[in-house]
């Protein structure tokens, strides 16, 4: 990658997938979503800056102690102890991000390296890969997650993004497998093997640079399934105590009783998860048919 | 097995704070919870086997009790709504890739995104709030109106209308979230179907666009559909198990959210293992079927 001549074709195969990417409608859809998403996120950092009323977990107004529908003090309201719902939503959208694309990231790695061992060595490896693949792909990740916080008391968020990771790699990996299986077959695998080089130099140098695209398409996906599962544990009580997400807001809401007085706390939160989860799906489809239109399948699964 | 291990003391729940350590010690022993725990291993795998899972902490009733009165009313509503996704999945889908491109094309596909990615608890609470609470046509929560169970005069169809009527909400909530992607799927099934070479020869025979459409290239694009069922199961148990906890619906999801919240060690287990078999029988019940509709595959 480090040769003027390869960085330039780089460069206007970015350039090209770019203008691909223009013309899809749903791209710019969800592009757009994030971006908003992401600013969001940004500026969840600096409100409890303003006054420390507008901290999302800790900060009370001192004249409110109830539920109150929106004011200019108060851009959306506030919640049953006089939290403000905005600094809330605005927090939430912090914690998705941080749950979605890390618990993402660690089941694509995962799914990655698996699935171009299972496809690279095959026989038995590839067998009890795959099987063990199949097994948790048809386990309902809610419940299992559900069962564990039944296990060990309340989840810390970080385990709940490594139990996701780990409950989400099946996807990934049976992708991977399949294109680490035809990129076998090509001949500058078999170059490389005739210079003496390991598998694990096969598996590393020639065969992931070629899967990683792929990899990172599933990412999206991944994103919008890891927000979605946490968002409903915490929706069900089990989520971090100590984080405010959009799932713990719609909690307070029906736990409360609220959610026929207060439309102005239980729209907010519902209509960001939709549509953040939906922003990473456009996004993902609209990569889809940059990379590779052939690729459309297994978007499904989950 | 594992939820021996877990914190939450089960004997505490049950415990009056005024009885004495000997009848606690009786309770115990009643419960076999003085014995060693390989013991109590044991029973379970004997229990397992003899289909006994036990009494639930919380009922004070035998699990399989609970498990046979809640399982009809999931078994209803899931079916129901995953037959009719599945259906109106096809039928979508099947139009929107026949008119690709167009403008219905891309408002059926953003509307099966929306549907899929869709926060379900969220979604069952609009519907509770605008069509149960706001316009009034459904029922809140529940399954039945008690006063119309107790009036001896009510027959059996205003008893099925009653359950009908609770069952609308939940079951449009699981239709939406499964049909998203179903259609999803339908439509990139078909697209690859119509490229196929029997289209192009049923072209040339001069058959209908209506014929080609329903017969040739969408009875092959729905093949995959069936297979997801399978597969797309453990997403829909999911979504199952949260509309049944909005909804209050007395089925195995909703159990299994009551049973982890409260402790119940021996109903949640029941109820996840059945879970566990389900998916896996589903699973292996669409292979089966699979090589049955496809005579390609054969094992």
């Amino acid at each position: 990658m480090d040769t003027p001549s390869e960085r330039i074709y780089l460069f206007n195969r970015l350039a090209k997938g770019w203008a691909v990417f223009r013309e899809n409608l749903m791209g710019k859809i969800g592009l757009t979503l994030m971006i908003i998403f992401a600013l969001m996120a940004l500026a969840s950092f600096f409100t409890p800056f303003l006054n420390p009323m507008y901290d999302p977990m800790t900060g009370v107004d001192p004249e409110i102690s109830h539920a109150t529908g929106p004011s200019l003090r108060h851009w959306l309201g506030t919640d049953f102890i006089g939290r403000d719902i905005f600094t809330q939503l605005l927090e939430g959208a912090k914690i998705a991000f941080m749950v979605g694309l890390s618990a993402a990231f660690i089941s694509i790695v995962l799914g990655t390296i698996v699935g171009m061992f299972s496809g690279y060595m095959g026989g038995v490896v590839d067998t009890l890969l795959m099987r063990l693949a199949d097994m948790i792909m048809v386990m309902p990740s809610l419940l299992i997650l559900l069962l564990l916080s039944a296990l060990f008391g309340q989840l810390n968020i970080w385990l709940i993004v490594l139990l996701i990771a780990l409950l989400r790699w099946p996807g990934v990996s049976r992708v991977i497998r399949a294109q680490t299986l035809t990129l076998k077959q090509r001949p500058f695998i078999e170059a490389a093997k005739v210079a003496g080089a390991s598998h694990l130099r096969v598996i590393f140098r020639h065969i992931m640079p070629n899967v990683l695209p792929l990899s990172f398409l599933y990412m999206t996906f991944r994103v919008t399934s890891a927000i979605l599962v946490e968002a409903a544990l915490a929706f069900l009580g089990f989520g971090d105590p100590s984080q405010v997400s959009w799932g713990m807001m719609l909690q307070w809401v029906w736990k409360t009783g609220h959610m026929f007085q207060a439309p102005y706390w239980l729209l907010p939160p519902g209509i960001c998860i939709s549509l953040l989860t939906l922003s990473f799906y456009m996004l993902g489809r609209a990569m889809d048919e940059v990379l590779d239109p052939r690729l459309r399948k297994e978007e499904h699964s989950d | 097995m594992l939820f021996r291990l877990a914190p939450g003391d089960p004997v505490a729940r049950m415990v009056d704070p005024m009885w004495t350590p000997e009848e606690v010690e009786y309770v115990m022993s009643q419960l076999g919870l003085d014995q060693p725990i390989w013991t109590q291993y044991l029973f379970y795998l004997k229990n397992f086997f003899s289909g006994n899972f036990g009494v639930s902490f919380h009922y004070g009733e035998p699990v399989h009790e609970i498990i046979w009165k809640r399982l009809p009313n999931t078994i209803l509503l899931f079916t129901t709504s995953t037959i009719l996704a599945a259906l109106a999945g096809v039928f979508f889908g099947k139009i929107a890739a026949w008119r690709k491109g167009s403008k219905s094309d891309t408002w059926m596909t953003i509307s099966a995104l929306v549907c899929h990615t869709l926060f379900v608890p969220w979604f069952a609470l609009m519907l509770v709030w605008i069509l149960g609470y706001k316009v009034g046509w459904f029922p809140l929560n529940g399954i039945i109106s008690p006063e119309i169970w107790v009036d001896e005069s009510s027959g059996f169809l205003v008893k099925a209308l009653d359950v009908l009527h609770h069952m609308l909400l939940p079951l449009m909530t699981l239709f939406v979230v499964q049909m998203g992607s179903y259609l999803l799927l339908m439509r990139s099934s078909m697209l690859g179907t119509l490229k196929e070479d029997y289209i192009v020869t049923a072209r040339a025979k001069g058959l209908s666009e209506k014929v080609i459409r329903n017969h040739h290239a969408a009875r092959n694009a729905a093949l995959p559909v069936i297979t997801s069922i399978g597969l797309s199961l453990a997403f829909s148990i999911n979504g199952g198990a949260l509309t049944e906890t909005v909804f209050t619906w007395p089925g195995i999801g909703k159990e299994l959210v009551f049973a982890v919240s409260n402790n119940d060690y021996p109903l949640a287990q029941a109820c996840f293992l059945l879970i566990a078999a389900v998916v896996l029988t589903a699973n292996l019940i669409v292979d089966v079927l699979y090589a049955y509709l496809d005579p390609r595959i054969r094992y």
